[in-house]
């Protein structure tokens, strides 16, 4: 029977007891938001007592299947005080899963000021004082401290400087194979870790065996044909691997809906200069790597390796929407300047795309110039230093729109817009306003055409089919972030029907369960229901679920508005 | 009187437009309506090899695709993520 662990920072007592019975058949973010639903009081401060902080890896994270080695984060978020769950690469959810832990849950606030390691090993989990050489130290060098002391394989989940500063942009870093940073980002995980004093939880998994799989040949045979539809999709087998998400650049400029300047825009004229071809160009001319996997198991590899001008590594898991967010949102057309921050952020420790679309309102304050990389790198650097701008930085959007009384801030339930115009790709702009994480596009992404019907043509300019549209990708969104199973899988499952059988198939045999495609559509509807559920007793309305007045505003090249009437806009979650 | 397209091309198609050392993006001149088909096969291009012609910022196919002077056109190949062909509308574009 899988461990489910429980650490109390008050007591610094820890519980290590089988996986109670309506955890069993959960898994990922299923399991971290159900969880959350139902022993976190949704009315608690994000940052006190009552919170609780919980990790889950999927349901097929740790065995041999393409892709699966994600692992789910959940709590109250302070960033939206609404429920969060916040998903990453790195080496720790395969290690969780190998020695049967269902999840870890960080429970209390320890009385004493001081940050610990909590260390989880074969034997059971310790909490120690965290060395004193890591405390303020940016997350590169304090993993390195911190796999030199509890071995160089062990999986680090660790807190920057901002999450020991509890700034509501603070994500939670994990480790990758190489010892560099994966992220999750959103909605200020790590101000959570960071308020329970945890500044590094060390795994390691030495004595553990394999996932156990109840039908290996099933798995085998089903895990072949869920490898076979990612290696020959033109996506997931070409266009990752080769350009990485940053290839939406010139896409989404094309189509209008690449927001520039604060969203005044969908289109710029120097897309091309910060784009994915342009990006894949340089690489290769400086040695890097146009492609790395996050985790073991990986074989899409959207990752890569950005190199400085000397041929340095500089930054990885560098994406389309940092890029966007600084390199039009906030103008700097200089991708250089852009890998320097995205660095920044995975050292300090805060989501790049929160701070990113910060720098932008920092800009629409006339804190600094548009398109100023010297200015936006020496703001970025406030948040480390402590100062009140750096902390402002580092709480996020709507923190700096409020800090200087402006209306043009781009959030939902306090958490900054993504990448693609809301004006101009309508579905996606109903899942910033619906999804109980506050604007999140990942919300919106699993495509799974042959069960949800999803796919028939809609004009992204016009609002006929979006409700439907949205919903759907939610649900589908909600299931495979329960699987372990990267995001990206869903590029190729839109058009292969049978990796998406492969993939419950897998499921399947690995628990030995007879889940049809309905069963995994009716898991993406429970966990949504749950999370606006524990939203509606944190004191969320329909209400919340608007976009900021300025997208009424007309957005070129299309000269179109946010033009949903709140009706509209509630229908999403009418299911 | 032919009249001028700018002609942009993402993805591998950018790399094919490098191979043949034309700009990116291009001017393309152009006598009255085309069929996105006609125009890819004016420039030497195969239909197989575009999944998204973008003609002023709007997504078709290539034999749905109708270009003229003045337009603003793009290409695509395959491989834009899936989310956003759905999200875009390149499924089934219209
Ligand atoms: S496709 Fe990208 S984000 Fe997904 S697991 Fe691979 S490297 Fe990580």
């Amino acid at each position: 029977m899988s461990k489910f662990i429980r650490v109390d920072m008050a007591s610094k007592a820890v519980k290590i007891e089988e996986c109670p019975e309506q955890y069993a058949g959960l898994a990922g973010r299923a399991l971290t938001s159900i969880f959350v639903a139902n022993e976190v009081k949704p009315t608690c401060h994000p940052l006190g007592k009552y919170n609780k902080l919980v990790f889950a890896p999927g349901f097929l994270t740790g065995t041999s299947a393409a892709n699966s080695g994600r692992l789910s984060c959940g709590a109250k978020s302070p960033l939206t005080g609404g429920i969060k769950e916040s998903n990453s690469g790195g080496t720790f959810a395969q290690k969780m899963s190998k020695m049967d832990i269902k999840a870890i849950v960080f429970e209390g606030i320890p009385e004493e000021d001081k940050f610990y390691v909590v260390k989880v090993t074969m034997d059971g989990v310790t909490i120690e004082e965290a060395p004193a050489a890591i405390i303020g130290m940016g997350n590169y060098e304090a993993i390195k401290v911190l796999q030199a002391q509890y071995g160089p394989k062990v999986g680090v989940g660790i807190v920057g400087p901002a999450g020991e500063m509890r700034l509501t942009a603070a994500n939670i870093s994990f480790a990758d194979p190489q010892s560099n940073i994966r992220s999750a980002g959103r909605g200020g995980l790590g101000a959570v870790m960071g308020s329970k004093k945890i500044k590094a939880v060390v795994i390691d998994d030495t004595g553990a065996g394999a996932v156990a799989i109840a039908n290996p040949e099933e798995f085998k045979a089903a895990s072949k044909r869920f490898t076979n539809a990612l290696t020959t999709h033109p996506v997931t087998g070409q266009g990752l691997p080769k350009y990485g998400t940053n290839i939406l650049v010139n896409i989404l400029n094309e189509a209008g809906g690449l927001p520039t300047k604060n969203f005044r825009s969908g289109r710029n004229e120097w897309a091309n200069n910060i784009g994915g071809e342009t990006m894949a160009a340089t690489i290769e001319a400086r040695k890097g790597k146009t492609t790395h996997g996050c985790h073991a198991g990986c074989i899409i590899r959207c990752s890569q390796q950005y190199n400085d001008k000397d041929e340095k590594y500089l930054t990885s898991g560098f994406e389309y929407e940092t890029i966007w967010a600084l390199g039009a949102n906030a103008c700097v057309d200089d991708l250089d300047a852009i890998a320097y921050a995205d660095r920044e952020f995975d050292d300090v420790g805060v989501d790049s795309i929160e701070v990113s679309v910060t720098v932008g309102v920092a800009m629409e304050a006339g804190i600094i110039p548009w398109g100023d990389a010297k200015a936006m790198l020496e703001l970025i650097q406030e948040i480390r230093k402590g100062t009140p701008l750096g902390r402002i930085v580092g709480s996020g959007a709507g923190a700096l729109g409020q800090m200087y009384g402006l209306t043009r801030v781009p959030v939902v339930k306090n958490q900054a817009i993504p990448a693609y115009d809301p004006r101009a790709v309508k579905g996606v702009g109903l899942t910033y306003a619906t999804t109980p994480m506050g604007a999140d596009h990942t919300a919106g992404y699993a495509v799974a055409t042959n069960i949800l019907k999803v796919g028939g043509f809609v004009d992204p300019l016009g609002k006929a089919g979006q409700v439907e549209l949205s919903r759907n990708l939610q649900i589908a969104t909600a299931a495979v972030d329960s699987t372990g199973m990267c995001l990206f899988i869903a590029f190729a499952i839109l058009d292969i029907a049978d990796g998406f059988n492969a993939l419950v198939e897998m499921i399947n045999a690995r628990y030995n369960l007879a889940l049809t495609g309905d069963d995994v559509v009716a898991l993406g509807k429970t966990i949504l229901k749950a999370e606006r559920g524990f939203n509606q007793q944190a004191g969320f309305t329909n209400a919340h679920d608007r976009l900021p007045e300025f997208f009424e505003e007309k957005c070129a090249p299309h000269d179109v508005t946010w033009d949903f009437t709140d009706a509209e806009i509630d229908e999403v979650f009418n299911f | 009187m032919p009249a001028m397209i700018e002609l942009r091309a993402f993805m591998g198609l950018a790399d094919t437009f490098r191979e043949r050392n034309w700009d990116n993006p291009k001017t393309v001149a152009v006598t009255g309506e085309m069929t996105g088909e006609e125009f890819l096969a004016m420039l030497d291009l195969s239909p197989d090899a575009v999944e998204v012609f973008f003609v002023n910022g709007k997504a078709f196919t290539p034999d749905l695709a109708v270009v003229t002077g003045g337009d603003r056109v793009a290409l695509a190949p395959q491989g834009v993520p899936g989310p956003y062909r759905v999200l875009l509308g390149f499924k089934k574009m219209g």
